[in-house]
């Protein structure tokens, strides 16, 4: 049974691919049909995996000696990530009805979102460090295909190619882990490098820990790889909801999560993720602070939840981490599909054209408020419990520069997510010219089912943290009911602190609101806008590649008799080489 | 130095590739370059009977080389197909000239 849903979470929306691969784009109602009819199957099929979670591995396919078994292991964590993908991938399926409407290449499009989710979800149940990165370069590839949807705009494509040529960086650490793992430990199995993790010399143990941060923090746009995620805005809103909340981004938290156990003893690694956290969050939350363009600011506060959650890893809150993954999915999906419809009426991005939208799209702007106060992290929203929990934990046991960080941190996202939603939704029409109608009855469903789930999946938490505790053998954490949670919240000094800077952080907004949202902070725009110099840091490393990659090009004349050449250049340099070591 | 048959047809293999190798460096005309490859494979066809004889498996040898007997014999075929049809489409057969696909 467990082998047969496995099968379904990755097979039904790969079959979906493939089917609407295959579908003509002259017929958009059925591939809309096919796409919702697939993804809300594969959705069905998540859920009901989870009541199946186990620490027992359900699928083992050998491959043959060297690429090990194919295996799926459907633990707690693997089974929850699944879950997200799935039911929050078909949510933004929905929405796709309605909002790529019209839209040429639909077949292109819904077959690359079904690849994706289908992609996400073998990664987070691969047992198998080598499948494991077969998935996750699929995933690369798909977010590539489709952050390039548009590929006739180059500002689409560059981003594409950047969040490519970003995420292969990071591929090589995980590449380069697993093959470690193979050759200490002659297995890719996780399970194995969780156990024996103490048996491999602790030089290449570091290796493979930091080589798995790298392939974290370019999966998941932390510092300082984080400059791909604002560019990756140009794809349709859907995949930025896709991207941003059920799929990509959280692979990397998920695989810092999957190896803490191995890794926190390599001295100074799990420092170095409470660092590349807290950076993170913190520059990303100011160029938050002063984003013009909706959608981008949205992708800045994606970073900055995003370092919470690794520097909740950091610090060994494994739980608050993955427990804010969670409502942060689902907060953040809320939000982007409600940019997307903002977006979709208007025509625009750019928030100063906006403003006074409450009163033409009021269903809207009632759930972009609910996932705005969630991502602020005011009660009684899903934001509120695990963010209290990850700054909980770090008071506890992690360092207290870190924490006062994360606190400030905490204060700057009320503050720009009050300005986001005042500069949109409030104040008076700045611009007379965009003509503004109300979103779709498909947008509404997936909005509304989010800010559902926006209210209610706290409650989730101990059942959550019950399910994680019973499957992963090698993970150490307590476990509480939802109620006794929320007693520990309520009775902890941290939660009253945190309560405070966000509220102090709301207030400044409504003190100076005249003149932030008017966008007039020059002071700070140009460093947040070029990432404090990180963005050029990229583009040289860009263009260094491109500029070796034409330098090379002329090696290749094209002419038989240069190849030929070559060729006997090189025999003849291997047959000196065997001579000499002869 | 006692004289082995078997080192004569290694002398005369290894001259066949030099044959072959030298061809492959100067000509341009693609009927030629056919040709240089024919004796390039047919150094080779030679080189595993010899192998095969000289490790004991000479069935092994032998049947891997009418193996590629047969695979170059096609290979041939359609190269000397492509040769006439590019003497048809583009007019000359003279390589240096027809490198238009260079990318």
């Amino acid at each position: 049974m467990t082998a047969i849903l496995i099968g379904f979470v990755i097979g039904i929306p790969w079959l979906g691919a493939l089917i609407l691969w295959r579908t003509s784009d002259e017929n958009p109602r059925l591939q809309h049909t096919l796409a919702v009819a697939f993804s809300i199957a594969a959705g069905f099929a998540s859920l009901a995996l989870i009541f199946f979670s186990s620490a027992e591995t359900a699928v083992d396919i050998p491959m043959g000696a060297f690429f090990g078994s194919l295996t799926f292991t459907p633990d707690g964590l693997a089974v929850a990530l699944t879950a997200i993908a799935c039911v929050i991938g078909s949510l933004a399926v929905v929405f796709s009805v309605d909002y790529m409407k019209g839209e040429a290449q639909l077949s292109r499009y819904y077959t690359f979102v079904l690849l994706f989710i289908g992609a996400m979800a073998g990664l987070v149940l691969s047992g198998s460090l080598l499948f494991m990165f077969f998935f996750w370069e699929i995933t690369a590839l798909c977010s590539y295909a489709l952050i390039s949807f548009y590929n006739d705009d180059p500002k689409a494509v560059a981003g594409g190619i950047k969040a490519l040529i970003i995420t292969q960086v990071g591929g090589v650490g995980l590449l380069s882990g697993a093959l470690i793992t193979y050759a200490t430990l002659g297995t890719y199995q996780i399970s194995a490098l969780l156990e024996n993790a103490g048996t491999i010399p602790a030089n290449l143990l570091a290796f493979v820990a930091f080589g798995f941060l790298i392939a974290a923090a370019a999966k998941s746009a932390q510092f300082p790889f984080h400059t791909w995620l604002p560019d990756a805005m140009e794809a349709p809103t859907p995949i930025s909801a896709l991207i941003h909340a059920a799929t990509m981004v959280n692979a990397g938290v998920y695989l810092l999560a999957r190896f803490y156990p191995a890794f926190v003893q390599v001295p100074g690694w799990a420092l170095s993720v409470t660092v590349v956290g807290l950076v993170s969050a913190l520059i990303t939350a100011f160029m938050a602070l002063t984003a013009t363009d909706l959608k981008r600011a949205l992708a800045y506060s994606t970073v900055s939840q995003l370092g919470y959650m690794i520097y909740a890893i950091g610090v060994g809150g494994f739980f608050a981490s993955q427990f804010h993954l969670l409502s942060h999915a689902v907060f953040k999906a809320l939000l982007f599909l409600s940019a997307g419809a903002v977006i979709h009426a208007t025509g625009t991005r750019d928030m100063r054209r906006m403003g006074g939208l409450g009163k033409q799209m009021p269903f809207v702007r009632n759930v972009f408020i609910l996932g705005a106060l969630a991502l602020a992290g005011l009660p009684i929203l899903n934001g509120f419990w695990s963010k209290e929990l990850i700054l909980e934990v770090g008071l506890a046991d992690g360092p207290i520069w870190a924490y006062v960080g994360m606190l400030l941190g905490a204060g700057m996202t009320a503050f720009y997510t009050l300005r986001m939603t005042w500069l949109v939704f409030f104040g008076e029409a700045r611009d007379s010219s965009l003509h503004v109608h109300d979103a779709g009855s498909a947008m509404k469903t997936s909005l509304g089912l989010l800010a559902v789930g926006t209210l209610t999946t706290w409650l989730l938490a101990g059942p959550f943290g019950g399910m994680l505790h019973a499957t992963l053998p090698f993970h150490s954490m307590y476990e509480l009911s939802t109620l006794e949670l929320v007693e520990e919240i309520f009775s902890a000094p941290a939660t009253y602190i945190a309560l405070m800077v966000v509220c102090l952080g709301l207030g400044i907004f409504w003190m100076i609101k005249k003149q932030a949202a008017a966008g007039k902070e020059a002071r700070f725009d140009i460093l947040s806008r070029e990432s404090f110099g990180f963005d050029w840091l990229n583009r040289q490393v860009t263009s260094i590649i491109f500029k070796f990659a034409t330098a090379l090009q002329e090696t290749q004349t094209g002419k038989l008799n240069w190849n030929v050449f070559g060729i006997l250049g090189a025999l003849l340099a291997v047959l000196v080489f065997l001579l000499w070591s002869a | 130095m006692n004289f082995d048959p078997l080192n004569a047809v290694l002398i005369g293999v290894i001259l066949l590739l030099a044959v072959g190798f030298y061809g492959l460096l100067i000509t341009r005309n693609l009927i030629k370059i056919v040709l240089v490859l024919q004796v390039l494979v047919k150094a080779v066809v030679i080189a595993l009977v010899l192998a095969g004889k000289d490790s004991g498996n000479l069935g092994l040898g032998q049947s891997i080389a009418a193996t590629v007997i047969v695979a170059d014999t096609i290979v041939a075929v359609v190269a000397l197909a492509l040769a006439v049809q590019v003497r048809i489409r583009v007019g000359t057969l003279d390589l240096s000239k027809i490198s238009s696909l260079r990318g």
